[in-house]
């Protein structure tokens, strides 16, 4: 009686699971919902992370750049702090950003200079668009970028390599945008892009970014390397993430411009 | 003596934070070397500068310990060789505090290279403005403690002896104030200080908030006035001037904001100076400097239009209460900035200028750059410094424009 108890049990929750994963897989997104679900994409609360840049110019010369990254959600807004440890002239330097959800909200930016021993206010809009740090990431690129700046449409479903995707075209609502439009294709397993394709305002091929090395850590998947080539300058940035750590014991006073200025947590 | 400290704040350190395990510890500095030949004749050469900077960090749990030092030598002025302690301070964080004690740079107020509120640090005129602004400012003996909110700090100070700005007097130095030839004579003494005792200790308190879409600052300073006011007197027959320098109190009651909105950032500071003492027209002799208040402001603002453009503008205007005709000051002084930066190549090239524009006598001052960065630890930079005035501060140089290259090596 007990054995057919348990199988009865085990069949229903087996029924349980099929019936969830048809859900994720088979329900028709909106491309505006899947991006939204990258966006949800669970990271913890907080997280840490060693970020390394190496900038690849169509010589083949090399720089590189590295800093430490700390960010923590609040509720719907992020918070997040960097300190620049490479190279050598702007070590020191650190980024402190409080981030909003509301896109008619501006971001608050500050922005500290070890030389000048002395934190400045800076645009928290107008820097979006710049490249970061002479790499081929906008800060968009790199995240800052709210959905609803964009229309999403979910063109197909594609196999990408060996990976089941969503084809989205994201168009911006700016016509200014720095770009005409984007192609994504999101990996369904873990909510990642593993290669977005960028269009001048020409509408000509501009930048292709590719995802890899990507994992769980702590529980949550983590993207170790960002590959993005520049088809128009033939300059390339790699992005190296390592030591990345979430739901680490941070408190939401770190975020200060108080800690901007001491440079080390 | 300056050597010896060094050590011993090495040693001392050393031991400190040799108690515990774990202790983070890092070395960085540059080399540099800055030269700078006169535009026009006799084209000599107006500064010729090698120098090391060292950097040493030390952290171990909440307690942080940094010092820098320079060792400079210097083809021009011979007396500036050698060896300075710029920094060296131990920090100690707790939850909601923290405190620091040593020589360190303090610097209030959101002003770019204008000083309204930031008048605690003396500044190293040595080579007027003709240097990074960073090595204008001078670091000050001082104990600080903070209340620390994520919102809100609260700042106290004590400065227990004040520093004097280094004023440019040597007769070999090309920025020198003073006429070096003709007559009559100048006799210079520069030696005239406060003395050494707790009357004369300089103290300041500090709110500052950093609230969404606005930072904003209140202060309030018992200092000294850093740079000297001269008092004059005459040789019996007339052919030497004698110039005093001297130093007063300053009292200061101050105002700072910053708001960033869309692509700009508005700055805004104003200050009180209760108890200034003025300079007298130079024609006026054996008398004693005059006492008055003044209210200072500027209103400044950032453009960042993308693309790293960034273009800035300043306006700072100070007005002497009760004026009197014989000060040397007028009673309205009006300076302006202006800054334009741009950088290209992803960021290995920086074309930068940047002008103080002196509105009551005509005159200004830019010095306009370009900065490479042939690797990530080299940057060679050019630049011309260009004076232009017949009166006023940069009219006193209008005979000191200049050409200067610089090379950088960090590491």
């Amino acid at each position: 009686m007990k054995k057919n108890n348990r199988i009865k049990t085990l069949l229903l929750a087996m029924a349980i699971i099929v019936s969830y994963s048809n859900n994720i897989f088979a329900q028709n997104f909106s491309g505006k919902e899947i991006m939204q679900k990258v966006k949800d994409r669970p990271d913890g609360d907080n997280r840490k992370s060693t970020m390394q840049m190496e900038l690849i110019n169509k010589r083949g010369k090399k720089r590189m750049r590295s800093f430490v990254s700390y960010s923590m959600d609040i509720g719907k807004d992020k918070k997040s702090i960097m300190f620049f440890q490479s190279p050598a002239d702007v070590k020191g330097t650190g980024f402190l950003t409080w981030g909003y959800d509301n896109p008619d909200k501006e971001d608050d930016r500050w922005l500290y200079l070890p030389a000048m021993k002395k934190t400045r206010r800076i645009s928290g809009t107008s820097a979006k668009k710049d490249y970061f740090m002479g790499t081929d990431f906008t800060y968009d690129d790199m995240g800052g970028r709210n959905i609803d700046e964009d229309t999403h449409k979910l063109l197909n479903e594609e196999k990408l390599d060996a990976y089941d995707c969503w084809k989205i075209i994201s168009i911006p609502k700016d016509p200014k945008d720095m770009y005409s439009k984007k192609v994504s294709w999101i990996r369904k397993d873990c909510l990642f892009a593993y290669k977005v394709v960028f269009y001048d305002k020409m509408g000509n091929l501009l930048k292709t970014l590719t995802i890899s090395d990507i994992k769980k850590i702590n529980g949550f998947w983590t993207a170790q390397k960002m590959h993005i080539i520049n088809h128009q300058t033939n300059h390339q940035t790699i992005l190296l993430m390592s030591g990345t750590k979430y739901n680490i014991k941070m408190e939401e006073t770190l975020f200060t411009v108080s800690n901007l200025e001491k440079g080390v947590f | 003596m300056k050597r010896q400290y060094i050590i011993i704040v090495l040693l001392w350190s050393t031991f400190v934070f040799s108690q515990e395990d774990k202790t983070k510890l890092d070395f960085t500095g540059f080399v540099d070397t800055y030269h700078a030949v006169r535009s026009e004749s006799p084209y000599d050469f107006m500064s010729s500068r090698t120098r090391f900077r060292g950097e040493i960090k030390m952290l171990k749990g909440n307690s942080y310990f940094f010092t820098s030092f320079n060792a400079v030598h210097n083809s021009i002025l011979k007396s500036q060789t050698g060896i300075e302690l710029r920094e060296a301070f131990f920090e100690y964080t707790a939850k909601s505090w923290d405190f620091k004690a040593g020589r360190q740079i303090l610097s209030w107020g959101v002003a770019d290279g204008m000083r309204i509120i930031d008048i605690i640090s003396a500044m190293d005129m040595t080579e007027f403005l003709a240097q990074d602004y960073d090595d204008i400012i001078m670091p000050v003996n001082a104990l600080k403690l903070r209340w620390l909110k994520p919102k809100m700090n609260f700042e106290l100070i004590y400065i227990p002896i004040p520093s004097f700005s280094i004023m440019p007097d040597e007769a070999e130095n090309p920025w020198s104030i003073f006429p070096t030839e003709g007559k009559p004579v100048f006799d210079i003494n520069m030696d005239n200080k406060p003395e050494l005792t707790l009357a004369n200790s300089e103290f300041g308190a500090r709110f500052s908030f950093f609230l969404s879409g606005i930072d904003f600052s209140v202060s309030a300073l018992h200092t000294w006035n850093k740079m000297p006011v001269f008092t004059r007197s005459m040789s019996s027959d007339f052919d030497t001037v004698f110039l005093k320098a001297n130093h007063y109190n300053l009292d200061m009651l101050g105002l700072d904001f910053s708001i960033p909105k869309g692509q700009f950032v508005f700055r805004g500071e104003t200050a009180y100076y209760i108890g200034e003492f003025h300079e007298l027209d130079d024609e006026i002799i054996n008398t004693e400097p005059i006492k008055k208040n003044s209210l200072n402001w500027l209103l400044g603002i950032d453009w960042y239009l993308g693309n790293d453009w960034t273009i800035t503008a300043q306006y700072s205007q100070k007005f002497i209460t009760n004026y009197l005709d014989v000060l040397q000051e007028k009673e309205n002084t009006i300076l302006s900035t202006a800054g334009i930066t741009k950088k290209i190549f992803r960021s290995t090239l920086s074309v930068s200028t940047f002008a103080y524009i002196d509105i009551n006598n005509g005159g200004f001052f830019d010095r306009t750059s370009v900065d490479y960065a042939l690797s990530d630890e080299i940057h060679l930079l050019i630049g011309y410094d260009w004076f232009h005035g017949d009166k006023g501060m940069f009219g006193l140089y209008k005979n000191n424009s200049e050409y200067w290259f610089k090379a950088k090596y960090c590491f």
